[in-house]
């Protein structure tokens, strides 16, 4: 058993590829994969901040919503082609964390909640105020992407199972750069600063800095994650960046186990599964995630993956 | 500049205020290269706060830290190790969640590898080359992989000697070194810094008396947040102000 | 600008002091619970949407606006009792984000209760008798229920004020938030101490949520961007300062009101861009301590 996890974590990338690889297939129909590979995304570059770093971001939404609209608006206003689309959005996404990052980090702990949930409430409301340009209270509708062709070879986007392997090739680029990123020395300095913010800044490591650079990496791979979500769904509705949405990131974060590689996706898969599921049967969604959430922080803080690892005593990460 | 005769640390007219509260008012004074030097006081002298801006925690409210004459008031803490003025805390202050080795991996790699966030840390060798030194040193190297959480407070506190020494500093700060200490680890923290002494300038934060007076040449005394006395362990035993600042007051 | 007068400048200053109050009062409750117990209460904004739901109920049934004035934030008020004693302490110690955490998911809980309780749609919002209608306050005439609002929430802040200052149990507090060994060695429980400020705090935002009402659409979603809006308040005003909470509050509520008055589409952002640029400045706040800095 034990052997089975070191084989998994010496391996994530691959792992993570080849379990996503067949994924679709035991999911009960494709968009619902394609949902949790978007989400999970999200979930897995906010844990980069929050898991890894220990900084609890509530305005993420916005980097989500920044590579939706940035990706909608260069293809519905501007007739960009997708791939420089996804371009724009991630870099868009980029400066996004760039400025709420630089003025984030200004405040000390506990703050940094709720100044970035504000934070990111005006990225909400100028995207609101926007709408010659983003269609405001509509959302951004007309993001459409059918066929293309890659190399010659014609790709048809409406296909949801073609269109589930395109997008799991950004998320598997995704993943393997967050992996290279937490196996750098900056992913040690990243755990140190977690760890003891005192004692790395002694060691000569500027942590104002390496926030900020974190900051905006976390923000540049929800940007892709958003970006992928308004080819997927064809619109960008207006509550991508509301903290709501952040809110989310944070409790599939929880749910899956912060701080560690596979903790979000898997946090995402059952949090979205478990809506799929539940909302056939009631309409009081909230209240369930809302329990369950509450539940977990009381009594299973490490997640389903890290309680899983700790039962079993492993590491949590390879090193 | 000739490096016998500048001090590697000078504190000139340092004052330290939080709010209404002096903690430091006007203490100057002088450590030179390759000296021991313990700061003493009773409660409240100020000598934490002392240390805090001898060390980078903070700067003064007013007055200069000069170091090797030149003038670093108001340089943040991480820009204090990079120039080669390492500390340990009076708490101990290491990585909890991290492995031993990895704890002083972690500091070492400011040397070199830095905030590389695409090349893998393994792949860098000098910083974990200079840990399994520093472990050795410290006597902690059969405890590389334990988890720091799981060492006993001495072997703790040697860990965090062992961070403090990564960035090979020439000027190295000890508040409480041997707090919490029982007397067998008092002995080999106190064999340790004798010995690091000999290679690097050491300044000190103690209590314990019997120690100081073994251990430095030079000690300074801080009362009410001001310089009350400096000299050698006997020249500062026979002082009169001292003793009724220590003795005098029960 | 045609139509723009002072009399219209200073109603429309009056209208931003009248939304201040309750920004402020807010503000108050949140500073509260963070100075004393160093969490960040994410449920606030639904104990405000609780508290709204209530009174409107109550004054409905009793017809009776005082009793329902006191009503509402006791019944808010044990609720955060109940809250900190079975759902947040158990987590002191843990890491000060999980509280937050916490309150968090309650939000979600409670706004789905009160869904159930009252529907989706909400309640009709009702103005109490004889606070309806204007009064001339000289410059013109202006709504007799915003003038309450603002004589109540003052006296609201007054008494909370004069509690902490010179009561024996405020000073409990105040030395709590401070030092908490100190309490611990003479021997007060801290706990109960904990406890009754969380209480205090979910009180006030019930309180403001009562108060608040008459003035706006009562739904369970109205507290979430309140919330928001808070959190802005607590960043210009400095956080852990009550006095910050107060008078943030109030310069929130009439920049609000104003940029209203010239650029409509913008008010909702000014607030947040106010926060911005405090951030960019001044980032302790306005009455933040300096070590509130990264």
């Amino acid at each position: 058993m034990n052997a089975f996890f070191q084989l998994i974590a010496r391996h994530r990338v691959l792992a993570s590829t080849l379990f996503l690889a067949i994924f679709p297939f035991i999911m009960p129909y494709e968009a619902l994969a394609i949902n949790i590979l978007i989400f999970g995304l999200f979930a897995m570059g906010f844990n980069l901040l929050f898991g890894y770093m220990g900084l609890l971001s509530f305005g993420h939404a916005a980097f989500l919503g920044i590579g939706s609209y940035f990706t909608g608006i260069a293809i519905v206003h501007y007739g960009v082609p997708w791939a420089a689309a996804i371009l724009i959005g991630i870099v868009g996404a980029a400066i996004g964390g760039l400025i709420m990052g630089f003025l984030a980090i200004r405040t000390r702990g506990i703050y940094f909640s709720m100044v970035t949930l504000a934070l990111g409430q005006i990225v909400y409301y100028g995207f609101y105020k926007a709408e010659s340009l983003t269609g405001g209270e509509n959302g951004l509708r007309g993001v459409r992407v059918d066929t293309f062709n890659i190399l010659g070879i014609p790709v048809d986007f409406l296909n949801p199972l073609v269109k589930y392997y395109i997008i799991l090739f950004f998320v598997v680029i995704a993943i393997w750069l967050i992996s290279r990123i937490l196996n750098s020395p900056l992913g040690a300095v990243m755990e140190a600063i977690r760890e003891n913010e005192k004692r790395a800044a002694a060691c000569g490591f500027d942590v104002a800095k390496t926030k900020l650079l974190v900051f905006v990496l976390s923000a540049a791979i929800c940007g892709l994650a958003g970006s992928l979500r308004a080819l997927h769904l064809s619109i960008v509705p207006i509550d991508s960046l509301h903290y709501l949405q952040s809110g989310q990131a944070v409790m599939m974060s929880i749910l899956g186990g912060m701080g560690t590689f596979f903790g979000p996706f898997i946090g995402a898969a059952v949090m979205l599964y478990l809506e799929d599921v539940v909302t056939t049967f009631t309409k009081h969604w909230m209240a369930v995630v809302g329990l369950v959430f509450m539940f977990f922080v009381l009594f299973f803080p490490k997640g389903i993956w890290g309680t899983i690892l700790s039962k079993l005593h492993i590491q949590q990460d390879s090193k | 500049m000739n490096s016998s005769t500048t001090p590697i640390l000078e504190a000139r007219n340092v004052s330290k205020s939080f709010g209404k509260f002096k903690a430091l008012q006007n203490v100057s004074t002088r450590f030179m290269p390759g000296t021991l030097t313990a700061i003493i006081g009773p409660n409240g002298a100020g000598k934490s706060t002392f240390f805090n801006v001898l060390s980078g925690a903070f700067p003064p409210s007013s007055g200069e830290i000069l170091f090797n004459g030149k003038d670093i008031t108001g340089m943040q803490q991480h820009e204090f190790a990079r120039i080669g003025i390492s500390k340990s805390f009076q708490i101990t202050n290491v990585f909890k969640q991290l492995s031993v080795h990895e704890n002083v991996r972690v500091a070492a790699q400011m040397e070199t590898a830095r905030y590389n966030f695409l090349r893998n840390a393994q792949s860098y060798p000098e910083p974990i080359e200079l840990a399994d030194q520093l472990l050795r040193r410290v006597n902690l190297e059969h405890l590389r992989n334990k988890k720091t959480g799981d060492l006993a407070h001495g072997q703790q506190r040697a860990l965090e000697i062992a961070m403090a020494l990564a960035c090979n500093p020439s000027l190295l700060l000890l508040d409480e070194p041997t707090a919490g200490m029982s007397p067998e680890e008092t002995l080999v923290m106190m064999d340790l810094i004798r010995t690091l002494a000999n290679e690097r300038t050491v300044i000190l934060v103690e209590h314990k008396m019997k120690l100081i007076m073994g251990l430095c040449k030079r000690i300074i005394v801080l009362h009410h947040g001001e310089f009350l006395a400096e000299g050698t362990p006997e020249e500062i035993q026979n002082n009169a102000e001292v003793r009724r600042v220590y003795l005098g007051q029960g | 600008m045609t139509g723009l007068t002072f009399e219209l400048l200073c109603m429309q200053l009056l209208t931003g002091i009248a939304l201040g109050s309750i920004y402020a009062l807010l503000a108050l409750g949140l500073c509260l619970i963070f100075g004393m117990l160093n969490v960040v209460n994410f449920a606030h904004g639904a104990f405000f949407m609780v508290g709204a739901f209530l009174g409107v109920y109550f004054l409905g049934i009793t017809g009776n606006f005082w009793f329902s004035l006191v009503l509402t934030p006791v019944l808010t008020g044990c609720l955060g009792l109940i809250t900190e004693r079975f759902l947040v302490r158990p987590l002191y110690g843990r890491g000060l984000d999980y509280p937050l955490l916490l309150t968090f998911g309650l939000s979600y809980v409670l706004i789905e209760v009160m869904r159930v309780t009252f529907g989706i749609e909400g309640l009709p919002s009702v103005t109490p008798e004889g606070l309806g209608g204007t009064m001339n306050v000289g410059i013109g005439y202006f709504p007799k229920y915003r003038l309450f609002l603002i004589a109540a929430t003052a006296l609201i802040i007054f008494g909370v004020w004069f509690f902490i200052q010179k009561t024996r149990y405020g000073l409990i507090i105040k030395a709590g938030a401070a030092d908490q060994e100190i309490v611990k060695v003479l021997g007060i429980d801290i706990a109960k101490v904990w406890l009754l400020v969380f209480g205090l705090g979910c009180a006030i935002a019930g309180l403001s949520g009562i108060l608040a009402a008459p003035t706006r659409s009562v739904n369970p979603e109205m507290g979430i961007p309140i919330l928001a809006e808070s959190f802005v308040v607590t960043v210009v005003g400095g956080m852990g300062s009550p006095v910050g909470a107060v008078i943030a509050g109030l310069l929130v509520g009439v920049v609000y009101s104003m940029t209203s008055l010239f650029f409509p589409e913008l008010a909702e952002l000014s607030i947040f861009v106010l926060m911005a640029v405090v951030l960019l400045i001044r980032p302790q706040g306005l009455f933040g301590k300096a070590g509130a800095m990264g």
